[in-house]
């Protein structure tokens, strides 16, 4: 099973991005072409089909939601497409489906450090955390600072720190018999929020690369963390007396596209119409997508 | 075998059931004799009412439907070998001549199945029988397909389809559960299989622009052509119950087959008068009376016998697959 531990701000999106990956999900594993097959188990469904109804009813997730949610399962698998389709049945490869296990990592700043004040009982708690395969990372888009002339310090310095402590003591305090190296992911939530001047400053377009091509995402979005994660971006390059601890992180856009309801009150999720298939958020499915893609990529080489 | 029979409330399940009750009349009176159908008296009492009711062109009242609260019925189809053998041996009990189904309809907004959604605890009977099901029929009211996402009828379809997710979710689990006790037992046992039947309930309320919104056309394939009736109900299904088709074809990963599904229409014609809107109840049209019988509701009487057709070969397959079980859990008990 590939642990995935979702780290972010207060208010990045961490629920509202569990509830599109299984929205992704869903649309993808009742699709036509059916060459993605899905499952969530029991335990998971209870809360996420409560935020799947509210976010495909224009909502996001209320307070009661959120704090519902900790973690979910998914199970994943795909198959490649062109091959005869009544031969289709038989070419579903159980060895080839995906278990994966996302933790939310609620407060990140409070956990890791009562982690580091050496609370025993936060250890144990955080079990599920430290034992992670993969660490995916939201940075909040709207909260990411331009370089300025004074080079003054970003007002994510304090998040930076605490995602910084956490692959720290991720690879310190847990480990597991099959845990080679540790994945960090990137999630740029509310991308389609990011601050004009922030774009300019870090000399980038507005449009990341698209999906697919790795090395320039990487430099786009290394770009916008410089000045905002700078700790963190150092702590993934280290390396421990010369064997890599952490992989190459890859990097991943989000957005969702809200209406504004009036004054004071909340925004709606915009559904869109899907071809002839339904309504659907209105967001950056294929980003959504390659993270899947990219999980189903990594679970191969982590075992335990 | 137990099978069942779910629907939301007012998703015309009772109707389904009255007709059901009609089809079999006539198709399980034939010459043939190979089908057999049959009710407990509670049941029974329900099901002919409502087909009375109808032969009188009434839908039936609230108050019929809340004088049961299990509504099932078995089906019965002559084993194949039996069949070739002389009608007095074949009437013989020890040579047990049908393979059966037992179906038991549920109402998934019950106090019952809320409790196990909200609880995930199959303490009471009624779950427990549920969970044992190899066949599910899963009941989609089209009269709540609406492309406007504001109304209630979308909302409550949402609704819907995370219920029948999770109810499905938790037979393929108790299936997988069922199969790991079986081989740690040492016992020989085939991948778990559930058979999914999905039936299009008041398809005639299906509304054109709905349809044409889907792009789909406004007749439902012919029964012989089942990839194409498929692609138009998993079309349907797709927009309204996802969750539900994603989480049927995602047995597969969970190590529980589901992908064995039949689509059915159910449809009863109602009167109308012509550029006027109906006043009252809508009643139902019969049909003239003919040598092979009259006074029946006009309804889709040829996708309720594909329907009771549907279930002979899975009757005489299922013994097969779960008796190992059977014999597991009695051993057990």
């Amino acid at each position: 099973m590939l642990k995935v531990v979702i780290a972010g701000d207060r208010g990045s999106g961490k629920t509202t991005f569990l509830g599109m990956l299984y929205a992704t999900g869903v649309r993808s594993g009742s699709d036509k072409r059916d060459e993605f097959r899905f499952h969530a188990p029991y335990e998971s469904l209870e809360e996420i089909t409560g935020l799947f109804e509210r976010l495909m009813s224009g909502g996001f997730p209320d307070r009661a939601t959120k704090e519902g949610i900790r973690g979910v399962k998914f199970q994943i698998g795909s198959r490649r497409s062109g091959l005869l389709s009544r031969f289709r049945d038989r070419e579903w490869d159980p060895s080839g489906f995906v278990t994966v296990r996302f933790t939310l990592l609620r407060a990140v700043e409070e956990e890791v450090s009562r982690l580091l004040k050496g609370s025993v009982v936060a250890k144990d708690q955080m079990h599920e955390v430290l034992d992670g395969d993969v660490v995916a990372v939201l940075v909040d888009s709207t909260k990411l600072a331009a370089r300025g002339e004074r080079d003054a310090p970003s007002p994510m310095g304090k998040f930076d720190q605490a995602i910084e402590w956490l692959f720290a003591v991720t690879y310190r305090l847990g480990s597991h018999p099959g845990r080679n190296l540790i994945h960090p992911l990137f999630v740029f939530t509310k991308f389609d929020r990011v601050g004009r001047d922030v774009l300019r400053a870090a000399k980038v377009g507005a449009k990341p690369p698209p999906v697919g091509r790795r090395s320039e995402r990487a430099a786009y979005a290394e770009a916008l963390l410089r000045h905002n994660l700078p700790r963190t971006l150092a702590r993934i390059r280290e390396r421990d007396g010369g064997r890599v601890i952490f992989a190459r992180p890859s990097y991943f856009f989000a957005w969702l596209r809200t209406a504004s309801t009036g004054a004071g009150a909340p925004e709606k999720v915009l559904l869109r119409r899907v071809g002839v298939g339904g309504w659907e958020p209105e967001y950056s499915r294929d980003e959504y997508l390659a993270f899947l893609s990219c999980l189903q990529g990594i679970a191969p080489h982590v075992g335990g | 075998m137990p099978c069942a029979l779910l629907g939301d409330r007012a998703s015309g399940k009772t109707t389904f059931l009255g007709l059901l009750y009609s089809a079999q009349v006539k198709y399980g009176t034939g010459i043939t004799d190979d089908f057999r159908f049959h009710a407990p008296s509670g049941s029974l009492n329900v099901m002919s009412a409502v087909y009375e009711g109808m032969k009188d062109g009434r839908f039936p009242s609230a108050t019929l439907k809340e004088e049961i609260t299990e509504l099932s019925f078995v089906f019965g189809y002559l084993r194949k070998i039996v069949g070739k053998l002389p009608y007095y041996i074949r009437q013989q009990n020890w040579s047990r001549p049908f393979s059966t189904l037992r179906f038991s309809a549920y109402d998934v907004s019950g106090e019952d199945i809320e409790e196990f959604i909200d609880t995930g605890i199959a303490s009471r009977p009624l779950i427990q029988q549920l969970l044992k099901s190899v066949v599910v029929v899963v009941l989609v009211d089209c009269s709540k397909m609406t492309t406007d996402i504001d109304t209630t009828p979308y909302r409550k379809m949402l609704r819907y389809d995370s219920t029948v997710a999770k109810l499905l979710v938790s037979f393929q689990t108790y299936k997988r559960q069922e199969y790991s006790h079986l081989r740690d037992s040492g016992v020989r046992a085939d991948t778990p299989v559930i058979y999914p039947a999905f039936v299009l309930s008041k398809f005639d309320s299906l509304r054109d622009d709905v349809l044409a919104r889907l792009g789909l056309h406004r007749g439902f394939p012919s029964l012989d052509d089942k990839r194409a009736r498929k692609e138009y109900a998993e079309a349907l299904l797709r927009v309204f119950v996802p969750q539900t088709l994603s989480q049927i074809r995602g047995g597969k990963v969970a190590g529980v087959s589901m992908d064995r599904a039949e689509y059915f229409l159910s449809w009863v014609r109602t009167e109308t008068a012509e550029g006027m809107d109906v006043v009252g109840a809508p009643r139902i049209v019969r049909q003239g009376f003919r040598p092979e019988g009259g006074g029946e509701p006009d309804f889709s009487y040829d996708e309720y016998v594909a329907f009771i057709e549907h279930f002979r070969d899975i009757a005489h397959k299922i013994p097969d697959e779960v008796l190992e079980s059977e014999k597991f859990h009695t051993q057990a008990s």
